[in-house]
């Protein structure tokens, strides 16, 4: 078979949504990639937190996306990874270890707890989340011998200079986003994305049909907790002073919320497009309207809900033929 | 194949079926039959674990399958085709019947599978990338019976398969059952069209009230004059 032909099958068959979506995917790294010599120290920062807030809204759209479970506190486990990361970091790990210290604990809390609270639906899951990060942020603020308390903890600086340190954590944020990708299109592609869909359409059904629905709530929780605490870690290292209230911070979570609902909620690129609109729109009303930039995010909320209850993901998928058919002449 | 001994079940402070006793033997087409509110609904739902039974066992070749959850039960062979359907409605007919491969772990038993069900019900295999929202009713059924064919059950229980469906529609679905039973396949349903799946089915029970009442092969259950009078209640 020749190479074009297999190219037609894939491209025919049941994969071909995942292929096209690794092709936007690679698209965009590869943009990502040869960005930063254009961008201004400024701009630079503004991409990587544009990064790192469509990965915690990736981590978002996992649960509350895909699964239907609306995983509020999930800034927990951006807390957990800052810390975990930034004591190893402090003790003398490198950083991949050290964003292993991060993530694992995050991810073994996701799944020592996900069997007791998955049990929950809706707003009492929701607010059970938030219980679990205020539990563990009373707790990073209180073991002031451990985690430095409610002071903080600063993290020695890295070697290089601003602008070495500010690449650094900018390629570290387009590694960890083409991860958070590949997780999108997994929860929609591939068999256990199936079982996590069909949980969120109808969890009766789910059970029925067969899907162990405790267990594949726990995994993708346990998946989304991961992501969250690597973006924790490596914002840890990015900014090199963390504390209680700034990564167990509520609101990170809102915005990650509002973000993914925003893109679309259960698609693969919609946390990044949710993620760009608002941080562009935030820019703006910070330097604008310092005062009212969380109105502005409010009414944003309010918006989306009525107008784009499917996101702009969903709303361009929608409208699209429409538009070709006006694009296109008629034959 | 399957034995429920004294099987009691309900909700809260209802008792919706007691002391049940009920046998299907493997390769049978057993018809459960009875009123609105009989208990039927619950039976099977206790069946396949997503109810739990209060009392009484239920036992599959022997083994105690009382307290396992529905996909262990699935993976030993009984499936349910729960009623109204209840499709993923926003995911397209293969995914759907993917979904329903999560308690088969062998690749290649799915692609048989699939294989299987696209040749029992043609019309899904054209419509596979079909947002299955979008199915005509009969359709919907047809892609949750092919869900649950999906992991190879060796005991497939269907409740109230025809719930709203055109005649011809019915037809065709009850001659794709044919089709299975005949295959081998051993069927439990619930039906409330009682000549129709009487001319299928092998046996029928009547449950009234959360008790059986009548059991006997299907011919004989048809032309009982006893027969309606569990329908009406008195």
């Amino acid at each position: 078979m020749t190479a074009s032909a297999l190219l037609a099958r894939w491209a025919n068959g049941p994969w071909a949504g995942s292929l096209r979506s690794a092709a936007i995917a690679a698209v965009l790294m590869a943009i990502l990639m040869v960005l930063p010599p254009f961008l201004s120290l400024y701009w630079l920062r503004l991409l990587t937190s544009v990064l790192m807030l469509a990965v915690i809204a990736q981590g978002m759209n996992a649960m509350a996306g895909f699964v239907g479970y609306p995983a509020f506190g999930n800034v927990v486990f951006f807390g957990i990874g800052a810390y975990g990361t930034a004591l190893a970091i402090a003790a003398g790990f490198g950083m991949a270890p050290a964003l292993l210290v991060g993530a694992v604990p995050a991810a073994t809390l996701a799944l020592a707890v996900g069997p007791l609270l998955l049990r929950l639906r809706g707003h009492y899951f929701a607010i059970a989340t938030l219980g679990l990060n205020e539990v563990v942020s009373a707790l990073a603020a209180n073991l002031s011998g451990l985690t430095g308390g409610a002071a903080g903890l600063s993290l020695p600086l890295g070697a290089g200079t601003a602008s070495d340190a500010a690449q650094r954590a900018y390629f570290g944020f387009v590694a960890l986003f083409a991860a958070s990708l590949a997780l999108g299109i997994f929860l929609r592609d591939s068999r256990f994305g199936y079982g996590c869909r069909a949980i969120r359409s109808n969890e009766e059904a789910a059970e029925a049909t067969g899907v162990a629905t405790l267990r594949v709530k726990s995994i993708a929780w346990m998946l989304s907790a991961l992501l969250t605490a690597v973006a924790g870690g490596l914002y840890a290292r990015w900014v090199g002073f963390i504390e209680p209230s700034l990564v167990f911070d509520m609101a990170i979570s809102v915005k990650a919320f509002v973000m993914f609902l925003l893109g679309g909620a259960g698609t693969v690129f919609g946390p990044l497009i949710g993620s760009l609109l608002i941080e562009s729109a935030t820019t703006l009303a910070w330097s604008h309207l310092l005062k009212l930039h969380l109105l502005v995010l409010g009414v944003t909320i309010m918006l989306v809900v009525l107008v784009l209850p499917d996101g702009a993901q969903g709303f361009v998928a929608r409208h699209w033929p429409t538009v070709r058919a006006w694009w296109r002449p008629r034959s | 194949m399957l034995s429920v001994r004294g099987l009691s079940a309900g909700y809260g402070g209802l008792v919706a079926i007691r002391s049940v006793d009920l046998e299907v033997k493997a390769g049978e087409w057993l018809a459960l039959l009875g009123p609105v509110g009989a208990g039927k609904s619950t039976l099977l739902g206790v069946l396949a674990g997503l109810l739990a039974a209060r009392h009484g066992e239920v036992r599959l070749d022997g083994e105690d399958i009382r307290l396992l959850p529905p996909h262990r039960r699935l993976r030993l062979g009984v499936a349910l085709v729960p009623e109204g359907r209840r499709l993923f409605s926003g995911m397209t007919v293969r995914e759907n019947l993917m979904a329903g491969t999560h308690a088969l772990p062998d690749p290649t038993m799915r692609r048989r599978n699939l294989d299987r069900v696209c040749e029992l019900f043609p019309v899904l295999a054209e419509r596979t990338r079909q947002i299955a929202g979008t199915l005509s009713g009969g359709e919907q059924q047809m892609c949750a019976i092919g869900r649950a064919l999906m992991a190879s059950p060796r005991l497939l229980i269907i409740d109230e398969v025809t719930l709203g469906l055109a005649p011809l529609v019915v037809e065709s679905l009850f001659a794709a059952l044919a089709r299975l039973h005949e295959q081998g396949m051993t069927l439990l349903t619930v039906e409330q069209n009682v000549p129709l799946v009487l001319a299928h089915a092998d046996r029928g029970c009547v449950l009234s009230g959360g008790a059986i009442v009548m059991e006997g092969p299907a011919a004989v259950l048809r032309d009982d004059p006893d027969l309606p009078r569990h329908f009406i209640g008195f």
